[in-house]
């Protein structure tokens, strides 16, 4: 067999970051419980068209089949899914979860990207809860830690804050999507100046003046959000947005957390929480998603979902790290002296039991094995784990499993 | 710590930001103004600031090149680039303008041939007005289209009006009032929000 990854060529390096960051991502969607469907690349030119405000029609790439009815080539994922289940389902009979991995294509009017790039993303179908919420957004961050990304930040908002503050006020489109551009830059000087200019409560317009401001630690925001608080609604969205964030800190993400009030996501359908991550020196977000009660409606059934979508091409070109520009590493691998092999055979079956790829070695046999792996383990008279060049001694399974988890910074 | 990278425009508001900067305490010893480096530290080591193409600046801080981007109103309403816009900086403030020959008419059945470096601000400007026009796209010496019969009038910036005073031309509408302002790329944002937050709050302390 010939897997040799030190070839020279580009392209089939290139193939491999792209091979192994999917399997990578794939491999905690799993974990979480998801499985993997696909969707038609070809879909109905109607059903975007449809659909109220959620891709740019001019971005979509059509094609006109035999008997003269427009295509398109699939501009989204989510969109298909849910249709998909609405024609199986009027409500939702259980929960249901599922995950994909493919190319999506949209022509930017930015002629420098690609018209064609892969999406890796999962759809969970459930009542809306700060538990169900809180776990999809702690497992994309998870999957960001996979891939090595340590400056990991999601931005988490609610679509349902600035929807309802603008009930108050009597604004046309037109407004409405300029004072949307605005607050989505953050431009506190020309909101100013476009609120100056309407006829506003005094109260509403300091509010949306404050929007682009409640950025930042959850707790803090949520303290300086309640100033502004106008409806019971924008009330239960911060205590929703909280609940969430108290969850996320049971999995150890409290650092990775931030509250973006002025956060609007493009995508039309989201109803709810919003979020989308970024990760170090990397200009664009790298994954988005949120929850979309509504869009089943549209196809006449009730599906409260949430979900995200990588941007597979965005992930490897922001990665630095070794887990993505080299060989798919192993999970685990233990090094034993002479006359430690029952506790290395022990624990190799311990850790494959709950999944782990282990490989053991003898320490006299170091040299012959070169593959990397994520974790280490020295067996001896003293029994050390290393990670990231952190090394520290434990004693049993359980110690192990432990030090295992924290590594990632997962409780 | 990281630092942040500051991007600042060549040309005609790199003077008075670099002053904006000094006042505020981020100073760069390494500048003088003929310097002809395009990377330079400041005292503290926490902010690189680099020089670059006014029109390339918006592109430089969408992809996260640069943190931070100080740069005219009218090159973010051209280039539209996905960022947020904090500061209004008050820097090289000066109108644009359609300017023309005094007896220039704008609504007259034909199109009218608008000479700019902004066809995208020139377009959606006229749409509102739903005046019909064609543009032709120039670089530089803008005012010299109307002159030679190239165009009928000119969307162009104005600081003082003396050239186009000696070109015999004169202001015929205003489109809007340009100001420098402080861009910043949305990831940075997120993953630097500390140092950028220290950076604005420097900025503000001296813009009042």
């Amino acid at each position: 067999m010939y897997t040799d990854y030190s070839v020279n060529d580009e392209n089939v390096k290139d193939y491999q970051k792209y091979e192994r960051t999917i399997k990578t991502i794939q491999k905690r969607f799993k974990t979480y419980g998801y499985e993997r469907i696909k969707t038609s690349t070809f879909e109905q030119y109607d059903l975007y068209s449809t659909v109220t405000s959620s891709i740019n029609q001019k971005e979509m790439v059509k094609l006109v089949d035999r008997s003269g009815e427009v295509l398109v080539l699939r501009p989204d994922v989510t969109i298909p899914i849910t249709k998909e289940l609405a024609d199986n389902f009027t409500t939702l009979p259980n929960e249901i979860r599922y995950y994909y991995v493919q190319d999506v294509f949209r022509q930017s009017a930015l002629q420098d990207e690609g018209i064609e790039s892969t999406q890796a993303g999962v759809e969970y179908f459930c009542e809306s809860s700060p538990e169900a919420d809180a776990e999809v957004i702690a497992l994309a961050c998870h999957s960001l830690k996979d891939l090595g990304f340590e400056d990991i930040k999601i931005e988490v908002g609610h679509a349902g804050f600035f929807k309802e503050l603008i009930t108050l006020i009597n604004l046309n489109d037109r407004d409405i999507e300029k004072l949307k551009t605005l607050i989505k830059a953050k431009n506190i000087v020309e909101i100013e100046e476009l609120l100056s200019g309407l006829d506003i409560e005094e109260e509403v317009r300091e509010a949306i003046a404050k929007i682009p401001f409640l950025y930042g630690n959850p707790i803090q925001v949520s303290e300086r959000a309640r100033g502004i608080v106008q409806t019971i609604k924008m009330d239960e969205t911060i205590d929703y947005l909280i609940e969430v964030y108290e969850i996320l800190k049971m999995y150890g993400l409290e650092d990775n957390i931030v509250i973006d009030l002025g956060l609007i996501n493009h995508m039309g359908y989201y109803s709810d929480i919003i979020f989308q991550g970024f990760v170090g020196e990397f200009g664009k977000p790298v994954l988005m998603g949120g929850r979309y009660n509504k869009l089943g409606n549209e196809f006449g059934a009730e599906l409260p979902a949430i979900g995200f979508a990588c941007e597979v091409e965005s992930l490897i070109k922001a990665a630095t790290s070794d887990i993505v520009s080299e060989r798919m590493p192993t999970d685990i691998k233990i090094e034993y002296s002479s006359g430690y092999i029952t506790e290395s055979i022990s624990i190799s079956n311990e850790l494959r039991e709950r999944n782990y790829t282990v490989l053991s070695y003898p320490i006299s046999k170091k040299q012959l094995n070169v593959q990397k792996s994520i974790y280490q383990i020295n067996i001896a008279k003293e029994n050390t784990f290393i990670y990231r060049n952190v090394s520290t001694s434990f004693s049993s399974i359980q110690e192990l499993l432990k030090l295992m988890n924290s590594a990632k910074g997962v409780k | 710590m990281d630092y942040i990278t500051l991007a600042i425009a060549t040309g005609r508001i790199s003077k008075q930001a670099m002053a904006l900067l000094e006042e505020s305490g981020i100073s760069f010893p390494d500048y003088h103004k003929k310097t002809r480096k395009l990377v330079i530290y400041d005292q503290t080591k926490t902010v690189k600031l680099i020089f670059v193409k006014t029109a390339d600046l918006p592109t430089y801080v969408e992809k996260g090149a640069a943190d931070i981007g100080i740069i005219g109103k009218d090159t973010i309403m051209e280039e539209q680039p996905d960022v947020y816009e904090l500061l209004d900086l008050n820097l090289g403030k000066c109108q644009l303008v359609v300017a023309g020959f005094p007896n220039q008419k704008l609504q007259n059945g034909a199109p009218l041939i608008v000479a700019t470096k902004y066809p995208l601000i020139t377009k959606s400007f006229f749409d509102e007005k739903e005046i019909r026009i064609e543009t032709i796209k120039l670089n530089g010496s803008i005012e010299l289209a109307p002159l030679i019969g190239l165009s009928n009038v000119i969307v162009d910036i104005v600081e003082t009006g003396t050239t186009l005073n000696e070109n015999g031309l004169v202001i015929l509408d205003k489109v809007v009032d340009i100001s420098s302002r402080l861009i910043v790329n949305k990831a940075s944002f997120a993953t630097k929000t500390l140092q950028i937050d220290q950076f604005i709050t420097k900025l503000k302390a001296v813009l009042g």
